[in-house]
């Protein structure tokens, strides 16, 4: 029963003993010489300005909560596509009419702003 | 194709719906919008009430389909009911958004999604789309109590609604796993089939379907889980309110009536001494002395109206506790109920929109005072409807009273005291109601106060005539009415 | 070791009353949500469960999908309001917001 995983398991144990053997031997191998500047917190060379737990404006919940709204249709999509060929053209015709019905609350967003940046 | 027929209704609904989305991201003018929002829900209600009327057999859904949606006379008789309150609630909405310069399409997307979604929950013989009909209905109507967002009330009000509902609908569906979970169904008959079997657990059977019960007493506002009613009335803006109080309604009293009749109908779960009859008189007692009693203290008149409203849902529990008994006869007497309420509710809150203008909404008493003396043609059809809700011959609301409390006195035994209880409680009500229209007709305002100016509407005149006819017609002629929903409770239970 | 149907829902009757008791204790409304989320899970523990005893259709988990997915939908109304509240009164305590009374 669990030999069946025991690939899976095999692989995590590669991956996982392929990046910390990277880590290991870039932090061996590269020379160090800190010195202010290259402690500071990597912004492009840009000097760092105030503290890093900024507020967050709120035009991220709308793009968030859309985003939460529609990703969550995709997981009907799932089984669907699993089982493409049992369903025939019966489940193909559903799951046009319940894109069609997604397509179309998606215009209504589009068209009513809800994903305009700058209001 | 035919095979569709009988949910065609719904399926009219469902599509103006998306139209109406379509219609009012791409259209400038929203004012439009109320005229078709109106004109598809009630096309989608004549088509009900035509199928009903003809007789027909209806030919069995798809196979597709499943067993999901029922194909019953029910079903059609509460497309009608529903759909009616969603036509007119949105032809005062037009009437209002354009008074007080709200206007935004939103409000009828969220009409028809609401309808549909009560359509839905009217129709279901599943758990699943007992569940999704219920929170597509709830979910819309949160929206459009919310939809006023910078009004304090209104923002509060749908808060509470949503936080309070939200939690109903778990224990409601918490309950509904439990039913699953004891009979491997979760299709009405089958839970019903097996219960009957007695090959289940009676502890999570129990437990189901007190919590089942208790999530549907929260949609139907009976006491104790009325806290929400009077804070969503008065929050709302009043045509809302009013569809709230009917489409939200019906469908809630639909599924509560299918649930205990087909899923909960043996002697193990439909007897006196264990099962739902007692529950429902205990909610039914509790509604409508505590509804009564508690809309006599106020000074609005839409927290009246909807502490009046609890009381309904009192009277219409009695009936449903007397169908454990009689059946039929009960169970046509709270349709006619529903159908009369729907009409007078709507009479009642269009009037008040109609009363008001922008700056000076008729909200509270003392903003009725004297409207009877100098508009007489906007205080009729507010007096007929509260006459209605009262039960006063010859307006729909008598019969609907009449047809309930005389089902429970076929009943016999304890619940011709329960009838007793019910007239009591009507008697109080007869005070408020009355005392509302002492108000229009004989008190002056007082000094300096800003008199309510009606508004002028073609919409929401058109709407308080439909639907003032229809209280009349219900009530003078009510023999029509009464057939269908004989025709239906028979068929259901059959 | 095979678990019964009673582990589960024992399981699941506790999820169902952390979620209750802590949205009846707590006045955040944000935590309020997040208790009502915690109910719908452990329904959808219930029949998940429910169905691995009762296996001749897949009822439950098909079930457990709308819950899913109804408890998305209703998240995005309910921060709405929430956020509309905010932008009113600055907080979402649910005690302080007492502009309906009787």
């Amino acid at each position: 029963m669990l030999s069946a995983y025991l690939p899976v398991f095999l692989m995590l144990l590669v991956a996982t003993l392929v990046a910390l053997g990277m880590f290991t031997a870039t932090s061996l191998a590269g020379p160090k010489k800190p010195t202010p500047e290259k402690l500071l917190p990597y912004e492009s060379g840009s000097n760092t300005t105030g503290a890093s737990h900024l507020r967050q404006s709120v035009k991220f919940y709308l793009t968030a909560i859309s985003f939460v709204v529609f990703d969550i249709e995709a997981a009907f999509i799932y089984p669907w596509a699993a089982l493409f060929r049992d369903l025939g053209w019966v489940g193909f015709v559903a799951m046009v009419i319940f894109l069609a019905v997604l397509a179309i609350t998606l215009v209504y967003e589009w068209k009513k702003g809800a994903l305009e940046w700058e209001r | 194709m035919s095979d569709w027929l009988s949910i065609v209704p719904l399926l009219l609904v469902a599509t103006s719906g998306l139209f109406i989305m379509l219609a009012d991201a791409f259209s400038k003018e929203k004012a439009e919008l109320a005229l078709v929002t109106a004109v598809s829900l009630g096309t989608a209600g004549l088509v009900a009430v035509g199928l009903l009327a003809s007789g027909s057999a209806l030919p069995p859904l798809p196979e597709v389909l499943g067993s999901y949606l029922a194909v019953d006379e029910l079903s059609l008789f509460f497309d009608f009911v529903i759909c009616l309150g969603g036509a007119l609630s949105a032809l005062v909405a037009g009437g209002y958004l354009r008074e007080h310069e709200l206007e935004r399409g939103e409000l009828y997307v969220l009409i028809v999604l609401a309808t549909f979604g009560a359509m839905v929950l009217a129709r279901s013989t599943d758990l699943l789309t007992l569940f999704l009909g219920l929170e597509t209905m709830s979910l819309s109507v949160y929206a459009m109590i919310a939809f006023r967002r910078t009004s304090a009330r209104a923002v509060e009000g749908a808060m509470k609604y949503f936080l309070l509902g939200s939690f109903a609908a778990a224990i409601l569906l918490f309950g509904g796993a439990l039913l699953y979970a004891a009979t491997g169904h979760t299709d009405f008959a089958g839970i019903g089939a097996k219960i009957g079997s007695g090959e289940v657990e009676p502890v999570l059977v129990l437990v189901g379907m007190l919590m089942v019960l208790a999530g549907l007493a929260f949609k139907v506002g009976a006491v104790p889980f009325h806290m929400w009613t009077p804070d969503a009335y008065e929050g709302a803006m009043t045509p809302v309110t009013g569809f709230m109080s009917v489409a939200v309604k019906a469908a809630a009293f639909a599924v509560f009536v299918r649930i205990l009749v087909v899923a909960l109908p043996g002697e193990e779960v439909a007897s006196m001494t264990s099962g739902w009859p007692p529950v429902l008189i205990f909610l039914s007692v509790l509604s409508m002395v505590y509804g009564n009693v508690a809309a006599v203290a106020q000074k609005s008149v839409k927290r009246m109206l909807a502490y009046s409203s609890i009381a309904h849902a009192g009277y219409i529990l009695l009936g449903l506790a007397a169908a454990s008994v009689v059946g039929e006869p009960a169970i046509s007497g709270v349709l006619f109920y529903l159908l009369a309420y729907t009409v007078s509710n709507i009479l009642a809150f269009g009037s008040l929109v109609m009363i008001g203008s922008r700056g000076k909404e008729a909200v509270d008493y003392d903003d009725l005072a004297g409207v009877g003396r100098r508009h007489p043609y906007v205080a009729l059809p507010f007096i007929i409807g509260v006459l209605s809700l009262m039960g006063f011959p010859p307006t729909a609301g008598f019969f609907g009273k009449y047809y309930v409390f005389n089902a429970a006195v076929q009943a016999g035994g304890g619940f011709v005291w329960l009838a007793v209880i019910g007239l009591l409680a009507s008697a109080v009500g007869a005070y408020y109601y009355l005392r509302v229209v002492v108000v229009m007709l004989m008190k002056s305002p007082a000094e300096g106060q800003v008199v309510a100016v009606p508004m002028k509407s073609g919409y929401v005149a058109s709407a308080l005539a439909m639907s003032g006819a229809a209280v009349m017609v219900f009530g003078l002629l009510p023999s029509w009415a009464l057939d269908l929903a004989i025709s239906a409770a028979q068929k259901l239970i059959g | 070791m095979e678990l019964g149907l009673g582990a589960y829902l024992t399981f699941a009757s506790v999820l169902f009353g952390i979620g209750a008791v802590g949205f009846l204790v707590r006045r955040n409304a944000l935590v309020q949500l997040m208790s009502i989320e915690l109910m719908l899970n452990s329904v959808n523990v219930v029949l998940v469960a429910a169905n691995r005893f009762h296996p001749d259709n897949h009822a439950g988990q098909v079930f457990a999908f709308f819950v899913i997915a109804v408890a998305a939908a209703e998240a995005a109304v309910g921060l709405a309001i929430l956020i509309a509240l905010y932008r009113l009164n600055r907080n979402i305590e649910t005690d302080r917001a007492h502009v309906l009374k009787h």
